[in-house]
């Protein structure tokens, strides 16, 4: 790793270099590796490091950003050159008001963590090897990131974070089903192989030759990782300046209205005890807690720098890189746990399906934040609040505001859910929700 | 670099084999929106991997460390990856046999965009974006374009060096309407970033973005108040640029030999084309024919050899509607040979990685079906006699949204616009088309392609594949096509 000295001295020598009114550096650097296998076996185990950087220049509000990885003098001085070059070409952006100022970044403690090749592929034998006693088929990644991030402005920021994760995530297949569990941690030692290949083989075998089922209306109780997968569209789509701006959010013009049920509270806090914090946004600005949605009605949306300027709002610290055309974007959400057990929110279910995950999950309408996609990995029919059968893998076509306008109880308690790749991870109860449209079977 | 590469090879330990691949890329990114240039981006990347096949196992590592101590320790990295993955290996990794090459490649091209003035680039890209400002309801108008050169440079132990320039240039504009809580877009000349193709800047003058900027906006506009789309099982044209993504989604990953093997079981999914359905499966009806071709002149997927040192190559995936092949690599072809006895082919050079930091993998290169009207296609159509010669249908056009299972059997696509086909007769516009179906069942439906003429190699730029995850350019090279009794409108709006 470089360390934040070594950042610093780096973003400081660009500063210098850089004769724009106003100059932003971006320095990012990743250690990483990641063991995959599958069929049993390891199959692909690789390691990459990569310093990069990426510079964004500001003269009369005409703004250009060069990128590369590259750090000799020359390299960093023809960088800046190419990003004065580009803005030069630039029209004015009437909007643009400044780069942010110096702003207190909270205190959170960094933490690298190397893991050897060995502790990986351990970690993968242990799943196999009980795939195996089960006669059964195990797939999956274990990755050990190291990333550090840090920016500096010409009016004086300068931020740093150095963060590491550990992540084992697995499939396991069997004749006629699939299991999936994960498990992440900042370092090998708290990530349980055991139970991430015990939690994956049950579902498999608890899904072992599912049965038809006819396309419907149904309750259903989605488990944690299927409401991630839902809510991650409502992330990018929902709370988001720019989106909520143009009026093509679902939730546009909706401030403090009653946007979703009263028990839904979604909250943005990257600093939740039990995920991994971030500190600042990619504009280097302090990250605090959001609340988006309290009891069902909309609070507050995601603001950069950019975005607060032009609606007058406050900078919420939720910049992405530069150059941004996607808008700020919250990316610790959760939804505010409930008051029951997931077997009692089960023991509710008349006759619903249990859906361990969704699957390539897309948005039909951003304006109504209808989405389509798959279940996969153990979806089971409920009849009589029991577990009756596994059955097939069904095509949903939802809208999520009425999704959650529906939900019937919430989980008493988050699961820590871990993102493929990187450090982001994430915080869901499982819904129970009592109208869920599916469309369409598949064969297996 | 060629040398670099050569020398970084010479460092390696005797393995049983290894190659080293230098990658520099760079490119240029603008994106417009409502008259403001919002992105202005120029970025470069440039670093080395090594990959060593040792005790039968793969080690692999990757840096933009090129000093000597650097490269020394990527060297060590890959060994002790190798090491370490054979203490528990179950199985050996053997290769086909490749002979030596000596070879370099460029995308022909007529206009280097990086040539280009950027002023010219920004002008023609904003004059695009106002075009489309014909109405208030247009709330967002946008024009984006990229460019990319990748440089490549291989050389592993049997002998082989190669270098390659690859160039590709994307284009594209979308007008986005809004009336109360109706939302509605429309691109030229496709949806996600446009056309892409390893042309030069010559793709986007001949694309003329500005004189379609009116149209697209106008049909944004008619779609806020254009009828639903009926649901029911219908006959369904699809337009070439939304026939591209259903080849890329239910053909080019299901024959992907490493994901039927299970390789790609843990994120992507596998597949239902299984090696037992090699030869004998009817994926398709008799005029289907599909192939994998990374020799096409402007195909995305188009190069002069893969990240193993294969040539490029053409291969039938289906031939008159049986499954014939996969897109394959050097590893999983003996693989496959293995386990089916009839397989006797070697790599058809399918092998690219997204940088120097990822490990190649079998990827689509141009996935095409084959133009109607030529060998074992049938009538080559026109799309007006095809619209001619159906009762009642319905015309969708331009992708809006897409999704597949992890087995790619059951499938949903979404377009931004459709037309109804009454007598014969392209009728009233209709907003929010899907359609759904399973990947055999709908391909054994087809029962009309149109000729060359209206054949098109649409690139997809953004397919993402493996742990970690990759984004590849592939192309898909399509023309109009009818399907019979295809379940349509299915959504509940």
């Amino acid at each position: 790793m470089q360390g934040e000295k070594n950042l610093k001295q780096i973003a400081d020598k660009v500063l210098k270099f850089s004769t724009a009114e106003e100059t932003e550096v971006l320095l990012f650097v990743g250690n990483n590796s990641l063991t995959r296998f599958a069929n049993n076996q390891i199959h692909q185990n690789v390691a990459w490091h990569d310093l990069g950087i990426s510079i964004r220049i500001v003269n009369d509000k005409k703004i250009g950003v060069a990128s590369t990885n590259a750090f000799d003098d020359e390299s960093l001085k023809k960088l800046v050159d190419k990003a004065i070059e580009l803005a030069k070409l630039q029209k004015p952006d009437k909007y643009f008001i400044s780069l942010p100022d110096k702003n207190k970044i909270p205190k959170v403690k960094n933490i690298i963590y190397d893991a050897k090749e060995d502790e990986l592929a351990r970690g993968v034998y242990t799943v196999i090897k009980k795939a195996k006693i089960n006669k059964l088929t195990a797939s999956g990644a274990y990755a050990n990131d190291n990333s550090e991030m840090a920016v500096a402005n010409s009016r004086g920021v300068w931020a740093y974070h150095a963060g590491s994760s550990c992540n084992l995530s697995t499939i396991i297949l069997g004749k006629s089903s699939s299991g999936f569990a994960a498990d992440v941690a900042r370092k090998v030692k708290g990530v349980d192989a055991e139970k991430v290949a015990n939690i994956a083989i049950k579902k498999t075998l608890d899904s072992t030759e599912p049965q038809d089922i006819d396309p419907g209306e149904y309750e259903v109780i989605l488990e944690p990782q299927a409401v991630s997968e839902m809510l991650a569209f409502f992330q990018w789509y929902g709370p988001n300046a720019r989106i909520y701006h143009e009026q093509a959010s679902c939730l546009s013009g909706q401030m403090g209205k009653q946007v979703f049920g009263e028990n839904i509270t979604i909250i943005d806090d990257p600093f939740h005890p039990d995920i991994f914090p971030m500190p600042f946004d990619y504009e280097g600005q302090p990250k605090k807690k959001l609340t988006i949605v309290q009891n069902g009605i909309l609070k507050n949306i995601a603001y950069d720098s950019y975005y607060a300027n032009i609606y007058k709002k406050k900078n919420t610290g939720h910049a992405l890189p530069a150059p941004n055309t996607m808008g700020p974007i919250p990316l610790h959400l959760y939804i505010k746990p409930g008051n029951k057990t997931r077997k009692d929110m089960i023991k509710s279910v008349k006759r619903g399906l249990l859906v361990t995950r969704l699957w390539y999950v897309r948005v039909l309408n951003p304006k109504t934040l209808n989405v389509t996609g798959m279940t996969r990995d153990g979806t089971f029919l409920i009849e009589n609040g029991k577990i009756v059968k596994p059955v097939k893998n069904l095509r949903f076509n939802q809208s999520i505001p009425k999704a959650l306008n529906n939900v019937v109880s919430i989980e008493n308690k988050l699961t820590r859910l871990a993102s493929f790749e990187g450090e982001l991870v994430n915080l869901m109860p499982t819904l129970h929700i009592k109208k869920w449209q599916f469309s369409s079977g598949t064969l297996f | 670099m060629l040398k670099l590469a050569e020398e970084i090879l010479d460092k390696i330990p005797k393995v049983e084999y290894a190659d080293v691949r230098i990658v520099d890329q760079e490119n240029e990114d603008i994106a417009t929106k409502d008259g403001i240039v919002e992105a202005l981006a120029s970025g470069h990347s440039l670093g080395y991997n090594v990959r060593v096949l040792h005790h039968e196992v793969w080690g692999f590592a990757a840096s933009n460390d090129f000093s000597a101590k650097g490269i020394d320790a990527t060297i060590k990295k890959a060994m002790e990856i190798a090491n370490s993955s054979a203490k528990y290996k179950t199985t050996d990794v053997a290769l086909d046999s490749q002979k030596s090459i000596t070879a370099s490649y460029k995308t022909p091209i007529k206009e280097d965009p990086f040539k280009v003035p950027l002023e010219e680039k920004i002008d023609l890209l904003l004059k695009a974006d106002q075009a489309q400002k014909v109405s208030p309801k247009i709330v967002i108008s946008q024009s984006t374009y990229q460019a990319n050169k990748e440089r490549k440079y291989f050389v592993s132990s049997n002998g082989s060096k190669i270098d390659q320039e690859i160039i590709w240039t994307g284009v594209g504009i979308e007008a986005s309407a809004v009336s109360g809580a109706e939302f509605q877009n429309r691109s030229y000349p496709n949806s996600f970033r446009g056309q892409n193709q390893t042309q030069g800047f010559e793709l986007v003058r001949e694309l003329e973005l500005e004189k379609h900027g009116g149209r697209v906006a106008k049909e944004a506009v008619d779609l806020l108040s254009a009828d639903l789309c009926p649901s029911g099982e219908f006959d369904l044209i699809l337009d070439g640029n939304q026939l591209a993504l259903q080849i890329h989604e239910s053909c080019g990953h299901a024959v992907e030999l490493d994901r039927a093997l299970g390789y790609e079981a843990s994120y992507a999914g596998t597949s239902f084309l299984t090696p037992e359905k090699l030869f004998n499966f009817q994926y398709g009806s008799p005029i289907v024919n599909l192939t994998a071709d990374a020799t096409i002149p402007h195909g995305l997927g188009t190069f002069g050899y893969d990240d193993e040192g294969t040539k490029a190559q053409r291969t039938y995936l289906v031939k008159k509607g049986i499954f014939q092949d996969y897109i394959t690599s050097r590893e999983t072809s003996v693989e496959l040979q293995k386990i089916n006895p009839k397989y006797k082919k070697n790599s058809n050079g399918t092998v690219r990685a997204s940088s120097w930091s990822r490990l190649p993998m079998i990827r689509m290169t141009n996935i095409n079906l084959e133009p109607g009207g030529e060998e074992g296609t049938g009538k080559g159509w026109k799309l007006k006699d095809l619209i001619a010669d159906t009762k009642y249908g319905i015309f969708m056009s331009t992708n809006r949204s897409w999704s597949i299972d992890d087995k790619r059997y059951n499938f949903q696509f979404g377009t931004e616009i459709g037309w109804e086909i009454k007598n014969g007769k392209l009728g009233r516009m209709l907003k929010n088309p899907t359609y759904q179906g399973i990947t055999p069942q709908f391909w054994n439906s087809c029962d009309a392609i149109c000729g060359r003429p209206e054949w098109t190699v649409w690139g997809t730029p953004n397919c993402g594949k493996g742990q970690p995850s990759q984004v590849m350019y592939t192309g898909h090279g399509a023309s109009p096509a009818r399907f019979r009794k295809v379940k349509i409108g299915v959504v509940n709006w």
